[in-house]
């Protein structure tokens, strides 16, 4: 994902703003990482460059 | 397969059949070319429930920026790789239609094509038709279509539930889910969401609604 996808996205619970934390960059795309919700705290990954920002209990790893 | 499918279990679904179903879907709707070729050019599209992509193809000529949202991941890798192959640009993200990561009023322009009617229950349709009403700017207008009882393969008046199986490759077949929308259904369920509805029409076999944000007043 690009980095101003920022501008737009947010936790789909509280639909507050999320944090970016970069793991593997190339160019301007961020490839790996988390995206971590400043109001409740919640992480959605960033997988090959495919954020995922399903509800907790819409993944398939269970909630840790 | 269970009575009550959740949506988690369409997510699994289309994670199964993602790859093939996304190759046997080519073109763009002509309903939905035409929704996007007169639309004001914006700031973010967003395709909802975006399959391959073809729609927000359509849609990058038309705005800065183009969101592809779907639930499932293997029909995203499958909109990654014709965004490759067609070199436009999209922005896609993994996201459930009920509840969407999107800032409120950020969307200027949205199609939500043939999604909406795998969602299993009426309380999760009218969910995600709020949830578009809620990131649509004030002038945003979207698109919306589902499958019609008007279709020729339905020999139906009302609306229905159902499962259509799709074969694989190998033989094998995956049911999924559709719930089935008359006419009036669909008009109704539109009107009595967030949105504003602008006119419905039925076109080869799917209703559709061109819908705009939710108004100033309007209760929330």
């Amino acid at each position: 994902m690009k980095e101003s996808l920022m501008e737009i996205i947010r936790c789909p619970m509280d639909k507050q703003e999320l944090e970016l934390e970069p793991i593997q960059e190339s160019d301007d795309e961020v490839l790996e990482g988390r995206l971590v919700c400043t109001e409740c705290g919640e992480e959605y990954p960033i997988e090959e460059g495919i954020p995922n920002l399903l509800p907790p209990d819409m993944r398939d790893d269970p909630p840790a | 397969m269970r009575d009550e499918p959740s949506r988690r279990d369409v997510r699994e679904t289309y994670d199964r059949i993602g790859g093939h179903f996304s190759r046997t879907r080519e073109h763009p709707w002509p309903a939905v070319e035409r929704f996007i070729e007169r639309a004001d050019r914006v700031g973010t599209g967003l395709d909802l429930g975006c399959g391959n992509a073809r729609h927000a193809e359509v849609m990058a000529g038309r705005a800065e920026r183009v969101v592809g949202v779907d639930l499932s991941r293997s029909v995203l890798d499958a909109a990654r790789e014709r965004r490759r192959e067609h070199g436009f640009a999209v922005e896609l993200c993994q996201a459930d239609a009920t509840a969407l990561p999107l800032a409120t009023r950020s969307v200027g322009l949205a199609v939500y094509i043939a999604a909406v009617h795998h969602l299993p229950t009426r309380d999760a349709r009218l969910a995600s038709l709020d949830e578009l009403a809620r990131v649509l700017t004030p002038d945003g207008r979207a698109l919306v279509s589902a499958w019609s009882t008007t279709h020729d393969r339905f020999d139906r008046e009302e609306g229905f539930d159902t499962t259509v199986d799709w074969t694989l490759p190998g033989g094998e077949t995956v049911a999924r889910y559709y719930h089935i929308y008359d006419p009036a259904e669909f008009a109704a369920d539109l009107e009595r969401s967030r949105l504003d509805v602008e006119r419905t029409f039925e076109e080869r076999g799917n209703c559709y609604g061109v819908v705009a944000g939710r108004a100033e007043g309007k209760p929330t």
